[in-house]
Protein backbone atom coordinates (compact mmCIF):
# COMPACT_ATOMS: atom_id res chain seq x y z
CA UNK A 1 0.00 0.00 0.00
CA UNK A 2 0.80 3.62 -0.57
CA UNK A 3 1.32 6.33 1.58
CA UNK A 4 2.16 9.88 0.40
CA UNK A 5 2.25 12.50 3.26
CA UNK A 6 1.55 15.68 1.22
CA UNK A 7 0.73 19.31 1.67
CA UNK A 8 -2.14 21.25 -0.41
CA UNK A 9 -0.02 23.87 -2.17
CA UNK A 10 -3.42 24.85 -4.38
CA UNK A 11 -6.59 24.31 -5.52
CA UNK A 12 -8.39 25.04 -8.84
CA UNK A 13 -11.92 24.45 -8.39
CA UNK A 14 -14.89 24.64 -11.94
CA UNK A 15 -18.08 23.71 -11.07
CA UNK A 16 -17.86 20.76 -8.73
CA UNK A 17 -14.87 19.71 -10.73
CA UNK A 18 -11.42 20.39 -8.62
CA UNK A 19 -7.50 20.34 -9.15
CA UNK A 20 -5.52 19.98 -6.32
CA UNK A 21 -1.70 20.51 -6.45
CA UNK A 22 0.56 18.90 -3.73
CA UNK A 23 3.92 19.26 -2.25
CA UNK A 24 5.87 16.42 -1.23
CA UNK A 25 9.37 17.22 -0.25
CA UNK A 26 11.09 18.27 -3.60
CA UNK A 27 7.69 16.72 -5.72
CA UNK A 28 4.87 18.76 -7.00
CA UNK A 29 1.61 16.34 -7.45
CA UNK A 30 -1.69 16.89 -8.62
CA UNK A 31 -4.91 15.35 -8.08
CA UNK A 32 -8.27 15.72 -10.05
CA UNK A 33 -11.60 15.50 -8.21
CA UNK A 34 -15.03 16.26 -7.70
CA UNK A 35 -16.23 17.43 -3.79
CA UNK A 36 -13.45 17.73 -1.82
CA UNK A 37 -13.45 17.27 1.95
CA UNK A 38 -14.24 20.82 3.72
CA UNK A 39 -11.67 20.38 5.83
CA UNK A 40 -8.90 20.92 3.09
CA UNK A 41 -7.45 23.92 2.16
CA UNK A 42 -4.21 25.60 0.94
CA UNK A 43 -1.59 24.28 3.65
CA UNK A 44 -3.72 21.21 5.02
CA UNK A 45 -1.43 18.16 5.49
CA UNK A 46 -3.06 14.95 4.01
CA UNK A 47 -2.36 11.33 3.13
CA UNK A 48 -2.75 10.69 -0.44
CA UNK A 49 -3.46 7.06 -1.68
CA UNK A 50 -3.06 5.53 -5.25
CA UNK A 51 -4.06 2.16 -6.57
CA UNK A 52 -0.34 -0.06 -7.16
CA UNK A 53 -2.23 -0.92 -10.48
CA UNK A 54 -2.59 2.56 -11.46
CA UNK A 55 1.25 3.11 -11.07
CA UNK A 56 3.71 2.99 -14.13
CA UNK A 57 7.42 2.97 -13.87
CA UNK A 58 9.68 5.51 -16.41
CA UNK A 59 13.20 4.95 -16.59
CA UNK A 60 15.52 6.83 -19.03
CA UNK A 61 12.58 8.92 -19.82
CA UNK A 62 12.43 11.02 -22.85
CA UNK A 63 9.57 12.78 -25.00
CA UNK A 64 6.80 14.10 -23.55
CA UNK A 65 4.23 12.08 -21.54
CA UNK A 66 0.38 13.61 -20.30
CA UNK A 67 0.73 12.07 -16.90
CA UNK A 68 0.75 14.94 -14.47
CA UNK A 69 2.53 13.59 -11.62
CA UNK A 70 6.16 12.18 -13.07
CA UNK A 71 8.49 11.93 -9.72
CA UNK A 72 11.74 10.82 -9.39
CA UNK A 73 11.82 7.75 -7.42
CA UNK A 74 14.28 5.29 -6.46
CA UNK A 75 13.45 1.42 -6.49
CA UNK A 76 13.69 0.63 -2.64
CA UNK A 77 12.36 -3.74 -3.76
CA UNK A 78 11.04 -5.98 -5.99
CA UNK A 79 8.84 -8.56 -5.15
CA UNK A 80 8.30 -10.93 -8.20
CA UNK A 81 5.47 -13.63 -8.76
CA UNK A 82 5.09 -15.93 -11.25
CA UNK A 83 3.08 -13.21 -13.80
CA UNK A 84 2.94 -9.76 -11.36
CA UNK A 85 5.75 -7.92 -10.09
CA UNK A 86 5.22 -5.50 -6.69
CA UNK A 87 7.44 -2.49 -6.82
CA UNK A 88 8.10 -0.47 -4.08
CA UNK A 89 9.27 3.00 -4.68
CA UNK A 90 10.69 5.74 -2.42
CA UNK A 91 9.63 9.19 -2.74
CA UNK A 92 11.37 11.13 -0.66
CA UNK A 93 10.93 9.35 2.45
CA UNK A 94 7.71 8.27 1.13
CA UNK A 95 6.42 5.26 0.01
CA UNK A 96 4.65 4.07 -3.16
CA UNK A 97 3.75 0.69 -5.07
CA UNK A 98 3.69 -0.25 -8.48
CA UNK A 99 1.76 -3.53 -9.74
CA UNK A 100 3.53 -4.05 -13.26
CA UNK A 101 3.75 -6.97 -15.27
CA UNK A 102 7.35 -9.59 -14.63
CA UNK A 103 7.38 -9.02 -18.59
CA UNK A 104 7.51 -4.98 -17.77
CA UNK A 105 9.81 -5.48 -15.60
CA UNK A 106 12.39 -7.70 -16.66
CA UNK A 107 11.82 -4.95 -20.33
CA UNK A 108 12.84 -2.01 -17.88
CA UNK A 109 15.46 -3.99 -15.80
CA UNK A 110 14.54 -3.16 -12.29
CA UNK A 111 16.44 -3.93 -9.17
CA UNK A 112 16.68 -2.25 -5.91
CA UNK A 113 17.95 0.87 -5.38
CA UNK A 114 17.81 2.23 -9.65
CA UNK A 115 16.63 5.42 -10.30
CA UNK A 116 13.39 5.75 -11.67
CA UNK A 117 9.77 8.03 -12.53
CA UNK A 118 6.96 6.55 -11.06
CA UNK A 119 4.00 8.03 -13.24
CA UNK A 120 0.64 8.83 -11.76
CA UNK A 121 -2.60 9.94 -13.82
CA UNK A 122 -4.13 12.86 -11.81
CA UNK A 123 -7.15 11.04 -12.34
CA UNK A 124 -6.32 8.07 -10.24
CA UNK A 125 -4.83 10.09 -7.11
CA UNK A 126 -7.23 10.36 -4.16
CA UNK A 127 -6.64 11.82 -0.69
CA UNK A 128 -7.29 8.98 2.14
CA UNK A 129 -7.16 11.62 5.32
CA UNK A 130 -6.84 15.18 5.65
CA UNK A 131 -4.43 14.87 8.46
CA UNK A 132 -4.72 19.01 9.81
CA UNK B 1 -27.40 -39.06 -0.38
CA UNK B 2 -30.53 -37.59 0.16
CA UNK B 3 -33.06 -37.11 -3.14
CA UNK B 4 -35.14 -34.69 -3.41
CA UNK B 5 -38.07 -34.77 -6.19
CA UNK B 6 -41.66 -32.96 -5.25
CA UNK B 7 -44.33 -31.30 -6.64
CA UNK B 8 -46.86 -29.33 -4.99
CA UNK B 9 -49.27 -26.75 -6.35
CA UNK B 10 -49.18 -23.60 -4.32
CA UNK B 11 -51.96 -20.94 -4.13
CA UNK B 12 -49.98 -17.26 -3.45
CA UNK B 13 -50.42 -13.50 -3.57
CA UNK B 14 -49.59 -14.56 -7.25
CA UNK B 15 -51.88 -17.15 -8.14
CA UNK B 16 -51.43 -20.72 -8.87
CA UNK B 17 -47.63 -21.90 -8.49
CA UNK B 18 -46.51 -25.45 -9.04
CA UNK B 19 -43.47 -25.81 -6.51
CA UNK B 20 -41.37 -28.45 -8.62
CA UNK B 21 -37.76 -29.09 -6.97
CA UNK B 22 -35.35 -32.40 -8.05
CA UNK B 23 -32.58 -31.72 -5.85
CA UNK B 24 -29.99 -34.45 -4.82
CA UNK B 25 -27.56 -33.59 -1.60
CA UNK B 26 -24.30 -34.90 -0.21
CA UNK B 27 -24.15 -35.89 2.98
CA UNK B 28 -23.11 -33.86 5.36
CA UNK B 29 -23.48 -30.98 2.83
CA UNK B 30 -24.74 -26.88 3.95
CA UNK B 31 -27.01 -25.71 1.69
CA UNK B 32 -28.24 -21.87 1.40
CA UNK B 33 -31.47 -22.01 0.07
CA UNK B 34 -32.50 -18.30 -1.39
CA UNK B 35 -34.64 -16.47 -3.74
CA UNK B 36 -37.67 -13.89 -3.48
CA UNK B 37 -39.71 -14.26 -0.90
CA UNK B 38 -42.95 -16.75 -2.36
CA UNK B 39 -40.89 -18.24 -4.65
CA UNK B 40 -41.45 -21.67 -2.34
CA UNK B 41 -38.50 -21.79 0.24
CA UNK B 42 -40.40 -22.46 2.92
CA UNK B 43 -42.47 -24.63 1.70
CA UNK B 44 -39.83 -26.71 0.72
CA UNK B 45 -38.44 -27.28 4.09
CA UNK B 46 -42.21 -27.53 5.56
CA UNK B 47 -42.52 -30.59 2.91
CA UNK B 48 -38.79 -32.18 3.64
CA UNK B 49 -39.98 -32.20 7.99
CA UNK B 50 -43.28 -33.46 7.02
CA UNK B 51 -45.24 -30.62 7.81
CA UNK B 52 -46.72 -30.40 4.33
CA UNK B 53 -48.07 -32.82 1.76
CA UNK B 54 -46.46 -32.78 -1.48
CA UNK B 55 -46.25 -35.07 -4.60
CA UNK B 56 -43.38 -37.30 -5.53
CA UNK B 57 -40.37 -38.65 -3.62
CA UNK B 58 -38.23 -37.82 -0.68
CA UNK B 59 -34.92 -40.70 0.47
CA UNK B 60 -32.79 -39.97 3.05
CA UNK B 61 -30.12 -42.12 2.69
CA UNK B 62 -31.43 -45.75 2.56
CA UNK B 63 -35.04 -44.23 3.94
CA UNK B 64 -37.72 -43.65 2.34
CA UNK B 65 -39.70 -40.67 3.79
CA UNK B 66 -42.32 -40.13 1.25
CA UNK B 67 -43.35 -42.07 -1.62
CA UNK B 68 -46.37 -42.67 -3.70
CA UNK B 69 -47.71 -44.84 -1.13
CA UNK B 70 -46.89 -43.75 2.22
CA UNK B 71 -45.25 -40.72 4.14
CA UNK B 72 -43.12 -41.19 7.38
CA UNK B 73 -44.82 -38.71 9.97
CA UNK B 74 -42.44 -35.80 11.15
CA UNK B 75 -42.15 -37.17 14.64
CA UNK B 76 -40.15 -40.33 12.53
CA UNK B 77 -38.00 -38.28 10.99
CA UNK B 78 -33.96 -37.44 12.04
CA UNK B 79 -34.71 -33.68 11.55
CA UNK B 80 -33.85 -30.49 13.43
CA UNK B 81 -36.23 -27.43 12.78
CA UNK B 82 -35.20 -24.02 13.75
CA UNK B 83 -37.51 -20.88 13.26
CA UNK B 84 -36.79 -17.41 12.24
CA UNK B 85 -39.13 -16.34 15.58
CA UNK B 86 -37.75 -19.17 17.89
CA UNK B 87 -40.60 -21.48 18.87
CA UNK B 88 -39.86 -22.59 22.23
CA UNK B 89 -41.70 -23.51 25.07
CA UNK B 90 -42.88 -19.99 27.00
CA UNK B 91 -43.63 -22.55 30.26
CA UNK B 92 -40.28 -24.53 30.20
CA UNK B 93 -37.09 -24.11 30.94
CA UNK B 94 -33.77 -23.72 28.74
CA UNK B 95 -33.04 -27.10 30.08
CA UNK B 96 -36.43 -28.97 29.64
CA UNK B 97 -37.09 -26.96 25.76
CA UNK B 98 -34.33 -29.57 24.99
CA UNK B 99 -35.13 -32.27 27.28
CA UNK B 100 -38.82 -32.12 25.74
CA UNK B 101 -37.31 -33.57 22.52
CA UNK B 102 -35.06 -36.73 24.29
CA UNK B 103 -34.30 -37.60 27.52
CA UNK B 104 -30.57 -37.38 26.88
CA UNK B 105 -29.17 -35.37 29.35
CA UNK B 106 -25.11 -35.48 28.46
CA UNK B 107 -26.20 -34.02 25.13
CA UNK B 108 -28.33 -31.37 26.65
CA UNK B 109 -25.25 -30.02 28.44
CA UNK B 110 -22.60 -30.73 25.77
CA UNK B 111 -25.01 -28.86 23.58
CA UNK B 112 -25.41 -25.95 26.19
CA UNK B 113 -21.77 -25.96 27.29
CA UNK B 114 -20.75 -25.40 23.29
CA UNK B 115 -22.94 -22.64 23.25
CA UNK B 116 -22.39 -20.76 26.27
CA UNK B 117 -25.37 -21.33 27.52
CA UNK B 118 -24.76 -23.33 30.96
CA UNK B 119 -25.60 -20.92 33.22
CA UNK B 120 -28.90 -19.76 31.79
CA UNK B 121 -30.46 -23.68 31.67
CA UNK B 122 -33.03 -22.90 34.45
CA UNK B 123 -34.09 -19.65 32.94
CA UNK B 124 -37.33 -19.29 31.35
CA UNK B 125 -37.71 -18.12 27.20
CA UNK B 126 -39.19 -14.76 28.18
CA UNK B 127 -35.97 -13.59 30.41
CA UNK B 128 -33.63 -14.39 27.54
CA UNK B 129 -32.19 -11.92 24.99
CA UNK B 130 -33.21 -13.00 21.01
CA UNK B 131 -29.63 -14.30 20.45
CA UNK B 132 -30.20 -16.47 23.43
CA UNK B 133 -33.28 -17.69 22.37
CA UNK B 134 -32.34 -18.47 18.95
CA UNK B 135 -29.55 -20.50 20.58
CA UNK B 136 -31.35 -22.39 22.41
CA UNK B 137 -33.84 -23.00 19.60
CA UNK B 138 -30.87 -24.29 17.45
CA UNK B 139 -29.59 -26.57 20.58
CA UNK B 140 -33.43 -27.84 20.56
CA UNK B 141 -32.93 -28.90 17.01
CA UNK B 142 -29.71 -31.07 17.50
CA UNK B 143 -31.25 -32.66 20.60
CA UNK B 144 -32.69 -36.11 18.47
CA UNK B 145 -28.83 -36.00 16.46
CA UNK B 146 -30.67 -35.00 13.23
CA UNK B 147 -29.69 -36.20 10.03
CA UNK B 148 -30.90 -33.07 8.66
CA UNK B 149 -31.39 -29.34 10.00
CA UNK B 150 -33.22 -27.50 9.03
CA UNK B 151 -32.91 -23.55 9.30
CA UNK B 152 -35.92 -20.92 7.69
CA UNK B 153 -33.82 -17.47 8.13
CA UNK B 154 -32.89 -18.84 11.82
CA UNK B 155 -31.03 -15.07 12.24
CA UNK B 156 -32.48 -12.50 10.39
CA UNK B 157 -34.30 -11.12 13.40
CA UNK B 158 -30.79 -10.17 15.20
CA UNK B 159 -28.41 -7.50 15.21
CA UNK B 160 -24.98 -8.20 12.71
CA UNK B 161 -22.57 -8.98 15.81
CA UNK B 162 -25.23 -11.54 17.55
CA UNK B 163 -25.40 -12.79 13.64
CA UNK B 164 -21.58 -13.70 13.37
CA UNK B 165 -21.42 -15.33 16.21
CA UNK B 166 -24.62 -17.51 15.86
CA UNK B 167 -23.14 -18.31 12.53
CA UNK B 168 -19.83 -19.60 13.94
CA UNK B 169 -22.02 -21.81 16.27
CA UNK B 170 -24.11 -23.09 13.71
CA UNK B 171 -20.73 -23.81 11.59
CA UNK B 172 -19.20 -25.84 14.41
CA UNK B 173 -22.67 -27.46 15.16
CA UNK B 174 -22.71 -28.91 11.44
CA UNK B 175 -19.25 -29.62 11.43
CA UNK B 176 -19.56 -31.86 14.91
CA UNK B 177 -22.58 -33.56 14.20
CA UNK B 178 -21.97 -34.15 10.68
CA UNK B 179 -25.50 -32.94 9.78
CA UNK B 180 -26.77 -31.87 6.10
CA UNK B 181 -28.15 -28.42 6.65
CA UNK B 182 -30.30 -26.46 4.71
CA UNK B 183 -30.43 -23.38 5.26
CA UNK B 184 -32.97 -20.21 3.97
CA UNK B 185 -30.88 -17.40 4.11
CA UNK B 186 -31.15 -13.84 1.89
CA UNK B 187 -27.29 -12.74 3.42
CA UNK B 188 -24.59 -12.61 0.88
CA UNK B 189 -22.02 -12.89 3.66
CA UNK B 190 -24.07 -15.60 5.73
CA UNK B 191 -24.05 -17.44 2.54
CA UNK B 192 -20.34 -17.19 1.73
CA UNK B 193 -19.66 -18.08 5.29
CA UNK B 194 -21.56 -20.83 5.85
CA UNK B 195 -22.72 -22.57 2.62
CA UNK B 196 -20.81 -24.95 0.60
CA UNK B 197 -23.66 -24.36 -1.77
CA UNK B 198 -26.41 -22.19 -3.15
CA UNK B 199 -29.84 -23.40 -4.56
CA UNK B 200 -31.68 -20.04 -5.85
CA UNK B 201 -35.29 -20.93 -6.43
CA UNK B 202 -38.07 -18.58 -8.29
CA UNK B 203 -41.20 -19.24 -8.62
CA UNK B 204 -40.99 -22.67 -7.85
CA UNK B 205 -38.45 -23.80 -9.41
CA UNK B 206 -34.07 -24.18 -9.43
CA UNK B 207 -32.90 -21.28 -11.25
CA UNK B 208 -29.35 -21.93 -10.01
CA UNK B 209 -27.47 -24.52 -8.28
CA UNK B 210 -23.60 -23.69 -7.76
CA UNK B 211 -21.29 -22.52 -5.14
CA UNK B 212 -21.52 -19.37 -3.45
CA UNK B 213 -18.84 -17.45 -5.11
CA UNK B 214 -20.56 -18.29 -8.60
CA UNK B 215 -24.05 -17.33 -7.58
CA UNK B 216 -22.82 -14.20 -5.87
CA UNK B 217 -20.34 -12.72 -7.25
CA UNK B 218 -21.67 -10.16 -9.79
CA UNK B 219 -19.68 -9.51 -12.44
CA UNK B 220 -20.12 -7.47 -15.57
CA UNK B 221 -17.45 -8.96 -18.57
CA UNK B 222 -14.17 -9.33 -16.74
CA UNK B 223 -15.16 -6.64 -14.11
CA UNK B 224 -15.34 -8.19 -11.34
CA UNK B 225 -16.69 -4.79 -8.77
CA UNK B 226 -19.89 -4.73 -9.74
CA UNK B 227 -22.97 -3.40 -8.48
CA UNK B 228 -26.46 -2.89 -9.39
CA UNK B 229 -28.36 0.32 -8.73
CA UNK B 230 -30.59 2.77 -9.82
CA UNK B 231 -29.93 5.54 -11.94
CA UNK B 232 -30.62 8.68 -10.16
CA UNK B 233 -29.18 12.08 -11.73
CA UNK B 234 -26.48 13.19 -14.42
CA UNK B 235 -24.73 16.33 -14.06
CA UNK B 236 -22.39 18.11 -15.85
CA UNK B 237 -18.96 19.63 -14.72
CA UNK B 238 -16.90 20.95 -16.86
CA UNK B 239 -16.53 18.76 -19.26
CA UNK B 240 -17.22 15.45 -17.50
CA UNK B 241 -20.74 14.21 -16.80
CA UNK B 242 -21.28 12.85 -13.13
CA UNK B 243 -23.47 10.53 -12.51
CA UNK B 244 -25.26 10.00 -9.11
CA UNK B 245 -26.55 6.42 -8.92
CA UNK B 246 -28.18 4.83 -5.54
CA UNK B 247 -26.61 1.64 -4.51
CA UNK B 248 -28.57 0.03 -1.43
CA UNK B 249 -28.39 2.49 1.15
CA UNK B 250 -25.46 4.45 -0.28
CA UNK B 251 -24.95 6.91 -3.47
CA UNK B 252 -22.11 6.72 -5.43
CA UNK B 253 -20.85 8.95 -8.10
CA UNK B 254 -19.37 7.75 -11.22
CA UNK B 255 -17.68 9.59 -14.26
CA UNK B 256 -18.88 9.55 -17.51
CA UNK B 257 -18.26 10.79 -21.01
CA UNK B 258 -21.52 12.83 -22.71
CA UNK B 259 -22.00 9.81 -25.05
CA UNK B 260 -22.03 7.23 -22.41
CA UNK B 261 -24.36 10.14 -20.77
CA UNK B 262 -26.75 10.27 -23.99
CA UNK B 263 -27.43 6.12 -23.81
CA UNK B 264 -28.58 6.23 -19.88
CA UNK B 265 -32.18 7.30 -18.60
CA UNK B 266 -32.67 8.53 -15.06
CA UNK B 267 -34.59 5.92 -13.31
CA UNK B 268 -33.02 3.08 -15.19
CA UNK B 269 -31.56 -0.32 -13.78
CA UNK B 270 -27.78 0.32 -14.25
CA UNK B 271 -24.95 -1.89 -12.93
CA UNK B 272 -21.80 0.03 -12.07
CA UNK B 273 -18.51 -1.97 -12.42
CA UNK B 274 -14.74 -1.29 -12.54
CA UNK B 275 -11.92 -4.12 -12.25
CA UNK B 276 -10.80 -5.67 -9.04
CA UNK B 277 -7.59 -3.92 -9.57
CA UNK B 278 -8.97 -0.49 -9.55
CA UNK B 279 -10.63 0.16 -6.29
CA UNK B 280 -9.19 0.83 -2.82
CA UNK B 281 -10.05 -0.94 0.16
CA UNK B 282 -9.74 0.81 3.92
CA UNK B 283 -10.70 -0.14 7.14
CA UNK B 284 -12.72 2.86 9.20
Amino acid sequence: MSNLSATVASIQSNDGLNIVTFSLGEESLSMVSLELDEAMCVGSKCLLNVNASSVAIGKKLSGMLSYSNQLSARVAAVESGELLARIVLDISGNRLESLITVASCQRLGLKAGDEVTALVKATELSVSRVLA
Amino acid sequence: MIAIDICKTLYGSMGEMELSVDLRIKEGEFIALAGESGSGKTTLLRIIAGLEKARGTLKVGDEVWMDAKHTLPPQKRKIGFVFQDYALFPNMTVLQNLLFVQKDHALATQLLAMTGLDELKDRLPATLSGGQKQRVSLCRAMMNRPKILLMDEPLSALDPAMRTKLQQEILTLHKNFGTTTIMVSHDPSEIYRLANRVVVLDHGRIIQDDTPKKVLLKTSGSQKFSFEGELLDIVQVDIIMVAIVSIGQQLVEVVISPDEAASLHIGERVTVSTKAFAPILSNR
